[in-house]
């Protein structure tokens, strides 16, 4: 009987010391599907506006000494809706409805921006130890407890009481005024709605300043959770609370609710009980070592891929989007003969001056750079496979690639294979990896995609790496996760510059190999499925097989190029190259510079690793003024400034769909025929003068 | 070129930092000198301070000066504490007091560049320096180490924070601030501190993401087991699967403690993650659990808390601010610090000592230096202690790290400690020997000595 009560009280306490967290998980998950009813974007940049408002309260009340009223009307009241309004008249208004992918980029895009813009603006830095107050006076220091059993402080009760009454209000909103009902008209179809003399972008905006209402007021409630208020800890939280949101289908605001208090709960229980249970069960001890930390993720990426509910969530699709031109024939394709061979010259040249410079001139720290770009290159690769050709979104690339990296570590370290052979097998297993996680996702929408990789991404990060056939666990203690350079008969590649050549080997062939698959069957197939995938089937097409093959490939490029990187640096480091959020910044810049075409990840290779110092460092200057004496003193550039430029160049591909270096292709060309085009005909008149 | 905000980034290496404190640290000799030792095979030694010799081809090094460049992580800086900043008032604190006396070899010590890591760009920046030339020596305060590896194989002189003891080990150039040989050896430090706090019921506690951290609390846990009949601390609970950041509080593991009546806790988390715990421990009661705080030497820090740390015990990786200065280099710390207007801290401290190191690497190596003889010099210090502001650092074996399977362990450790009283740090024992030292063994003494390095 004791011990019945006893487990009943520890079931209370439980329950009530996961809904804390739980309301926060809430919070946001109502705050992701808030956007996608009202926007249609999956906003993963939620975190980075919670954030902005909750800095700007904490500046306020902190720095300025204003009062939490005042405070609260600058950071939500004023600020919130303002940067929502600023980003649909900027990004959103112009990007056409049914783009998932473009909206996704562009949420990545801005959760990297907007913290650094906001911190450069206002000049705020996270302090340690300083913990936002909250909304009432006292916040985290007066308690109430109402059963007796766990006491809440006043600032959680404040969030949960909001939560609730935000959820109360926003269904009402959507399901007895008229403007609810128009929101989600504008997020289907802006020209339909416009044709029954809707004013289709004042109800978009509308939606927008609410949602971004609605994130300022869950930053400041979240605030005072963290005893440092820094970014990306609002990042991390986003991640969990997509599980939440999950389980609204990212439409139901009450179940977004329901699923954040069940996440928080299951968490707090799961800390309550598993811990004696597995010390009497053996064999739940590796779940509580593993699982207990990765259980949003495990979850999420339950529901994603076993939820057959998901699978009929239809996504955002416009019925006019029929209507709009077909995306811009690649201008390779279109430019004359002439020109072609013109620019084929050029490359090779380019590729000859460059080579030569940079094999005599370069010192090590650009010798790093430049390797490091040729690597990356052909980790981008496998985003050009699977975004540009297979339409799809990955966002655990950095997981595949850091695959191949620590199966480099692991067959050297334990077994002493040579390290050329191990990220060869590295590569194999990572595409093995990314064929098996492909199995139960093809089925699913683009968005769904996303964040089953996501999930996948998050759970590598917190499980996977911390098992000793994988990062080495206590072992690498010692020695981290060190490779060595290898040596190919007569050439030592712990040179850099034969390294390099041997970078290039790699990344050639794999470029040939995706140019191949393009215009192969594999590669004819998957743009078949990206047109219409009923009539794609109808020709006897396998859309599972077809996607699995190219996850596959995918994966074996990101894996080959992971085992290079980690080679490269003789070390996998896995902190500083392959983390989550480091793999949704290669997407967005490989799509922003071009998802479908090998050049686009070449550039966005580039990119990565030498704009930094050629531009923001300013060597590019010092080049031009012929010495690094010379380079003015605003440089370097705050690599804040950094940030938010590649966050926001994002806001390009809003403009062109087909990235920046297509787009610039196309106008380049353009301008040469033009140009080619008027010396002819002068050419022309000359002649026939001078006949004349 | 990105933010990183992931949980490993934040938390496995950060966490590093326990280590530190739940590691055991080098071997050291008897003797407390902290004078540079010498000739070194070439004419080195105070005496020569003031000779000139032209040198060339010695990168960084002028007629002039000695320039040093500086690594630091200030620029997404997931801890939000001052890292590169303080760094460098520490080492520009200590050039000033050298230079002040007429520098080196005729050449004043100088910071030569100073460069931002951005949590992600270590090996980057490192690279840079080794490709600019400009720099004798480097300096590092940075969270990740990823860069430690060029610098070694290029012989540059590494002086470091010493918080990434895997990426220090087997590389004779990197000269970390803390050197820490064995992260799983059970040793008497804690379970001493739990007993000395009248403590009966102790617990372990660290973050499951770091590799780090577990290890740390296993070794900590042992240590309760290995030492209860000394101590009379029995180790009642232990957690070596917290969530980095806590992100979904710490309200059960509180239970389960209340439970196990806990009434000490040694942790292996970060300053932050420190904070929600004496939250937690507030809101069920438990206001009276003395906590071991392995990060949280800092005062600012502490202060903001209110009265959240009252009683608990910060363990400190050098002689404390509080502890008495005289006779010790901690005078001169002080003086320069506030000389140059800039407030002691833990980094500018760490900053201190790594210079200290670097000039009296220098000094030993004589005035016909260059890296190669500089590094030779300071692995010939056989009981380093930057003027009794460490521990005594053998530096001949001090690169070489062993695990608790060693047949031979050097256990010896010392330790500072300071508890915290009304929002101040105040020494655990007495001002004048700060330290508490047990001796070398495998089955060392539990009482330890208390000790002055001067």
């Amino acid at each position: 009987m004791i011990f019945a009560s006893s487990i009943g009280e520890d079931l209370l306490r439980g329950v009530l010391q996961g809904t804390p967290p739980g309301t926060v998980y809430g919070l946001i998950a109502i705050g992701f599907v808030l956007a996608y009813k009202t926007s249609g974007v999956f906003n993963l940049a939620f975190g980075a506006q919670a954030y902005v408002s909750a800095a700007m309260y904490f500046q306020a009340t902190n720095a300025w000494g204003w009062s939490n009223l005042w405070a609260f009307v600058l950071s939500v009241v004023i600020l919130a809706p303002a940067l929502g309004l600023t980003l649909e008249w900027l990004i959103f208004r112009h990007l056409p409805t049914d783009s998932s992918l473009a909206k996704l980029v562009i949420a990545i895009g801005l959760s990297v921006a907007l913290p650094n813009l906001f911190e450069l603006i206002v000049g705020f830095e996270p302090v340690a130890g300083r913990t936002p107050q909250g909304l009432l006076p006292d916040g985290a220091t007066v308690f109430y407890d109402p059963f007796g059993v766990y006491a809440f402080s006043r600032d959680e009760l404040t969030a949960m009481a909001l939560a609730v009454v935000s959820v109360a209000a926003l269904t009402a909103l959507f399901r007895f005024t008229a403007i609810g009902l128009r929101m989600r008209a504008v997020v289907e179809s802006p020209r339909m709605t416009e044709l029954n003399g809707i004013r289709a972008d004042r109800v978009s905006a509308f939606s927008w300043a609410l949602s971004s209402l609605f994130a300022g007021l869950a930053g400041v409630l979240i605030a005072p959770r963290f005893n440092t208020l820094a970014a990306p800890d609002f990042f991390n939280l986003v991640v969990v609370a997509v599980a939440a949101a999950a389980v609204g289908r990212l439409v139901s605001l009450p179940w977004a609710l329901i699923g954040g208090l069940g996440l928080g709960i299951l968490i707090a229980l799961v800390n309550t009980f598993l811990p004696d249970l597995a010390r009497d069960h053996t064999w739940l001890a590796p779940i509580q070592d593993n699982i207990t930390a990765a259980m949003p993720f495990v979850v999420l990426f339950g529901l994603v891929t076993m939820w057959p509910a998901l699978r009929t969530t239809p996504e955002q699709s416009d019925p006019l989007s029929g209507v709009d031109p077909p995306p811009p024939v690649p201008a390779a394709l279109t430019r004359s003969r002439l020109l072609t061979r013109m620019t084929q010259i050029f490359a090779v040249c380019f590729f000859a001056v460059g080579s030569y410079v940079v094999l005599t001139q370069a010192d090590a720290s650009w010798m790093f750079l430049v390797t490091q770009s040729v690597i990356l290159s052909t980790i981008f690769l496998s985003i050009t496979i699977i975004t540009g050709f297979a339409g799809q979104i990955s966002l655990c690339q950095g997981a595949i690639a850091a695959i191949g990296g620590f199966t480099v570590f692991q067959l050297f370290d334990r077994f002493g294979v040579p390290v050329l052979g191990g990220a060869l097998i590295g590569a194999l297993i990572a595409g093995a990896v990314s064929a098996l996680l492909s199995l139960p996702l093809v089925r699913l929408g683009r968005v769904w995609v996303a964040i089953a990789t996501l999930a996948f991404a998050a759970f590598f990060d917190a499980v996977v790496v911390k098992l000793p056939f994988v990062g080495g666990g206590g072992t690498s203690l010692l020695q981290g996760t060190r490779v060595p350079r290898p040596v190919v008969g007569p050439w030592d590649l712990a040179d850099d510059s034969k390294f390099l050549i041997l970078a290039v080997v790699v990344f050639v062939v794999a470029a040939t190999a995706v140019s191949q698959i393009r215009v192969g069957t594999v590669g004819r197939t998957l743009r078949a499925l990206r047109g219409s995938e009923v009539a794609a089937q109808s020709i006897g097409i396998s859309p599972t097989r077809a996607r699995v093959v190219a996850f596959a490939i995918s994966g074996f490029l990101a894996g080959l190029g992971g085992a290079m990187l980690s080679i490269q640096q003789q070390n996998v480091n896995y902190s500083s190259n392959f983390a989550p959020f480091a793999a949704l910044f290669w997407l967005v810049l490989v799509v922003s510079l071009g998802a479908r075409s090998v050049e686009g990840a070449a550039y966005a290779g580039a990119g990565y690793a030498l704009m930094d110092g050629i531009i923001f460092k300013g060597a590019f200057v010092g080049w031009i003024l012929r010495s690094p004496e010379r380079i003015p003193s605003f440089f370097p550039i705050s690599p804040k400034w950094r940030f938010v430029l590649f966050g926001l160049s994002t806001i390009s591909f809003a403009r062109h769909p087909e990235g920046l270096v297509e787009n610039g292709k196309r106008k380049a060309h353009a301008r040469v025929e033009k140009l080619l085009a008027r010396r002819r005909t002068s050419t022309r008149t000359e002649l026939e003068e001078s006949v004349a | 070129m990105f933010r990183l905000p992931g949980r490993v980034i934040a938390g496995s290496l950060v966490l590093c930092l326990t280590v530190a404190a739940c590691g055991n640290s080098t071997k050291s000799t008897s003797s407390t000198t902290t004078a540079p030792p010498g000739k070194t095979g070439s004419a080195g030694g105070a005496e020569h301070r003031d000779e000139f010799v032209k040198s060339s081809g010695v990168p960084g090094v002028s007629d002039k000066e000695i320039g040093f460049a500086v690594i630091g992580t200030k620029t997404n800086n997931p801890l939000g504490s001052c890292i590169l900043d303080c760094y460098l008032d520490g080492i520009e604190a200590y050039f000033a007091f050298r230079n002040s006396e007429g520098g080196i070899y005729g050449r004043d010590l100088k910071v030569s560049e100073v460069l931002d890591d951005e949590l992600s760009q270590n090996q980057q920046r490192s690279l840079d320096v080794i490709s600019s030339d400009k720099s004798f020596g480097a300096f590092q305060a940075t969270l990740l180490a990823t860069g430690w590896g060029d610098l070694d194989q290029a012989g540059v002189p590494t002086y470091a924070w010493g918080i990434n003891a895997t990426e220090a080990a087997n590389r004779s150039n990197i000269f970390p601030s803390l050197v820490v040989r064995c992260d799983d050896c059970p040793n008497p430090v804690v379970p001493y501190v739990a007993q000395e706090r009248g403590a009966s019921r102790a617990a372990s506690v660290g973050y499951g993401v770091s590799e780090n951290s577990k290890v740390c609390t296993k070794t900590v846990a042992e240590a309760f087991d290995k030492y209860e009949g000394d101590s009379g601390v029995k180790l009642a609970y232990t957690n070596d699967n917290l969530d980095y950041g806590l992100p979904n509080g710490i309200g059960p593991e509180v239970t389960a403690m209340k439970q196990a009546k806990v009434d000490f806790i040694s942790t292996c988390i970060d300053l932050n993650g420190m904070k929600t715990l004496a939250q937690e421990l507030r809101r069920q009661g438990m206001d009276d659990v003395v906590l071991y705080h392995p990060n949280t030497y800092d005062q600012a820090f502490v202060k903001a808390a209110g009265t959240l740390f009252e009683g608990d015990v910060v363990s400190v990786q050098f002689r404390p601010f509080e502890a008495d200065a005289e006779g010790t280099a901690l005078e001169d710390f002080l003086k320069w610090m506030d000389k140059q207007g800039s407030e002691p801290t833990e980094l500018a401290m760490v900053g201190w000592i790594n210079a200290t190191l670097a000039f009296d690497g220098l000094l030993a190596a004589g005035p016909e230096f260059d890296r190669a003889q500089v590094v030779a010099a300071t692995n010939a210090f056989k009981d380093f202690t930057a003027g009794g502001l460490l521990e005594p650092i053998d530096w001949g074996v001090a690169h070489t790290p062993y695990t608790a399977a060693d047949p031979s362990p050097k256990t010896r450790n010392c330790g500072a400690f300071v508890i915290v009283e009304k929002g101040k740090f105040v020494p655990m024992s007495s001002p004048s020997k700060p330290w508490l030292c047990w001796k070398d063994g495998k089955n060392v003494d539990f009482t330890p000595t208390p000790t002055s390095f001067e």
